[in-house]
């Protein structure tokens, strides 16, 4: 027998108090590592997202530059329009590659919210790792009829209309604010984007169906060289009725409103941690009173102050470890299913909309390695009070104990 | 002449109550040689259980020397009188004082832990082997109170002490086996153990080479035995 199995053994003397105090550090630890990987996925997933559009610049309307942006960016109604004729001024601009105008706004119904996106052909020369699924098709420029459909638009509208064959191409999609239907041109490929949520039509199509003649809610531009992004950004501010804003300022305002999100969820998995960790204070201390005797023998047959703290340490130690590893252990399976909620869930939420092919939570060694490293830590602290009380006690006083 | 087991030279030991000053024991003093089996009698409260206290290096004496295998242990630091104790004295207690949770074995175990000693489980096994215990891996409630204090004295013995203190070995035990546990004794005494011994039973003293008798933390009476 070894002295790691003699704390062991020591552990298991109480069951079921050690077994709950073991599973209060484990949802402790499974919910601090599921928000820690959800955390890292969720900005990896909006990093790359922002990457795929390929923009290095966006061209809004005037007002929060960043609200506009996201809002654009993730489907929503904008408060302001930039005139079209801005769009080839834009493209004038020296070491502007391509200047693609969208006009994205959102048609609210009852159970779901339609987002169309006027574009051109610039749009799909700028997005151009988009495919369509066989069969398909872009409309030109000019054009006046035509829809193309994001991959999972198509398959919420056909689970809407409970029909398997409308949505393929060259069929047709009614359009109650034209009054007229449009003809199915294609369905896109999955991006893992929110693009996939889009009804694409041509721009002047967009115009009319929110009666907006002459109006675009976005210029995405391409630069030739992306390290220029400040000097004509800073260019491009002086056109009338313009905010611009480069892609890694909206990243990093993102990122600083989930940080503050985040502060708060993290407040309250500290407060639950703290919770456990008095928990397990108490479990050890209880054990500790419980066996004064057997303390007081321990000094007797041998055992120094040091040996009772390292022992009275390592059985806090073993604790946290057992519960930490059972917790990791339930929030790296189980994430998957968490991960499928959370995305439902912030369905609803359209400034963190994410589809199903975006990874929300990340299986990352470093966050496993932190949080066991966080817990280990927890047991350290809390481990050393009973253990200082356990090492003090003297053995006459102790082998006295009834 | 050999060097004495135990010295011990005008031992006291007083505890404050209020502001009385309680002497459990008063000017004690007792030699043990090897191979001498002394046993201690007295009434509750006489001071035996202070003594072995004091001579097993558990309590510091208020006053006087105790000279253990030729080392003077008196104000030694805590971390050298741990050393000492677990090198040099084996306990035995009334009660037993096993660890519930761990098996026979185990708990004979117990002190070559502390010690960082390496074949373990071999020379415990050899230590239950020689009190006459095979059921090794039982627990201590699945054995009985002869069978306890057999693993008891395995424990106590596992790491060949000079010194073996047992407080009132048999107090708890039936006929039979109060006669095997003094057979183990006997056997130990044999072989050059020094052995304190106190008791409240007269056969059990019998069988000892002196009796010691206190009262009051002094002894009133020191006596041949059988």
């Amino acid at each position: 027998m070894s002295f790691w199995r003699l704390a062991l053994r020591n552990i298991t003397q109480r069951k079921v108090r050690t077994a709950l105090t073991v599973l209060s550090i484990a949802v402790a630890v499974a919910v601090l590592y599921t928000l820690l990987s959800f955390n890292k996925g969720y900005a990896a997933s909006l990093q790359q997202q922002l990457q795929r559009m390929g923009v290095h610049l966006l061209v809004v309307p005037p007002g929060c530059p960043y609200e506009a942006a996201s809002l654009l960016l993730k489907g929503g109604k904008p408060p302001t329009y930039l005139r079209e004729a801005v769009v080839e001024e834009i493209a004038a601009t020296p070491g502007v590659q391509i200047a693609a105008p969208g006009f994205m706004s959102a048609i609210m119904h009852d159970d779901r919210t339609d987002i169309y996106y006027g574009m051109d052909q610039r749009t799909v020369a700028l997005k151009n790792w988009w495919t369509l699924k066989p069969g398909g098709r872009w409309f030109t420029d000019g054009q006046t009829d035509g829809v193309v459909l994001g991959s999972d638009a198509a398959v919420t509208e056909l689970v809407i209309n409970e029909q398997t064959d409308l949505f393929t191409p060259g069929s047709e999609l009614w359009v109650p604010e034209l009054n007229r239907p449009l003809k199915i041109l294609g369905i896109l490929e999955p991006t893992g984007t929110q693009d996939d949520g889009f009804f694409y039509v041509p721009m002047a199509v967009a115009q009319r169906i929110f009666a907006q003649p002459g109006k675009v809610t976005t210029v995405a531009i391409r630069l030739d060289d992306p390290a220029q992004a400040g000097v004509i950004g800073a260019q491009l501010e002086k056109l009338d009725g313009v905010e611009v804003i480069t892609m890694s300022e909206l990243l990093g305002t993102q990122q600083r409103m989930m940080e503050s999100a985040k502060l708060l969820v993290f407040a309250i998995v500290f407060i639950a941690i703290a919770i456990s960790a008095i928990g397990v204070l108490n479990t050890v201390l209880m054990s500790v009173f419980e066996r004064t005797r057997d303390i007081g023998v321990l000094r007797a047959t041998g055992a120094s102050k040091m040996h009772i703290f390292s022992l009275i340490w390592l059985e806090t130690l073993l604790m946290t470890a057992i519960g930490g590893g059972i917790g990791l252990g339930l929030a790296v399976v189980g994430s998957g299913l968490l991960e499928r909620a959370v995305v439902a869930g912030l369905a609803s939420v359209k400034f963190l909309t994410m589809n199903e092919h975006s990874r929300l939570a990340t299986f990352d060694p470093r966050i496993v390695v932190m949080t066991l490293l966080f817990v280990l830590g927890i047991g350290l602290v809390a481990g050393v009070y009973p253990a200082i009380r356990a090492s003090r006690q003297e053995p006459i006083a102790a082998l006295r104990t009834e | 002449m050999t060097t004495p087991i135990l010295e011990a030279r005008d031992v006291w030991r007083s505890y404050q109550r209020g502001a009385e000053t309680i002497h459990a024991l008063a000017g004690m003093s007792l030699t043990v040689q090897p191979g001498e089996m002394v046993g201690i009698v007295g009434r509750s409260g006489s001071g035996k259980t202070t003594f072995l206290n004091q001579v097993g290096c558990l309590d510091t004496p208020t006053k006087g020397t105790i000279t253990l295998c030729g080392t003077d242990v008196t104000g030694m630091p805590e971390k050298e009188l741990v050393a000492f104790r677990r090198d040099h004295i084996g306990f035995i207690f009334q009660l037993f004082y096993l660890i519930p949770t761990l098996t026979a074995v185990e708990n004979v175990e117990l002190p070559m832990i502390f010690a960082r000693e390496r074949d373990r489980r071999a020379r415990a096994r050899e230590a239950l082997a020689r009190v006459g215990l095979s059921e090794i891996h039982a627990l201590p409630h699945q054995l009985n109170g002869g069978d306890m204090q057999r693993v008891a004295i395995a424990r106590a013995l596992v790491r060949k002490p000079r010194l073996l203190l047992a407080d009132e070995p048999t107090g708890r035990l039936e006929h039979g086996a109060r006669v095997a546990i003094m057979e183990i004794f006997r056997g130990l005494r044999a072989e050059g153990l020094g052995i304190i011994l106190v008791t409240h039973d007269p056969t059990l003293a019998a069988e000892t080479d002196r009796i010691i008798e206190l009262r009051d933390g002094r002894i009133v009476d020191e006596r041949k035995a059988g």
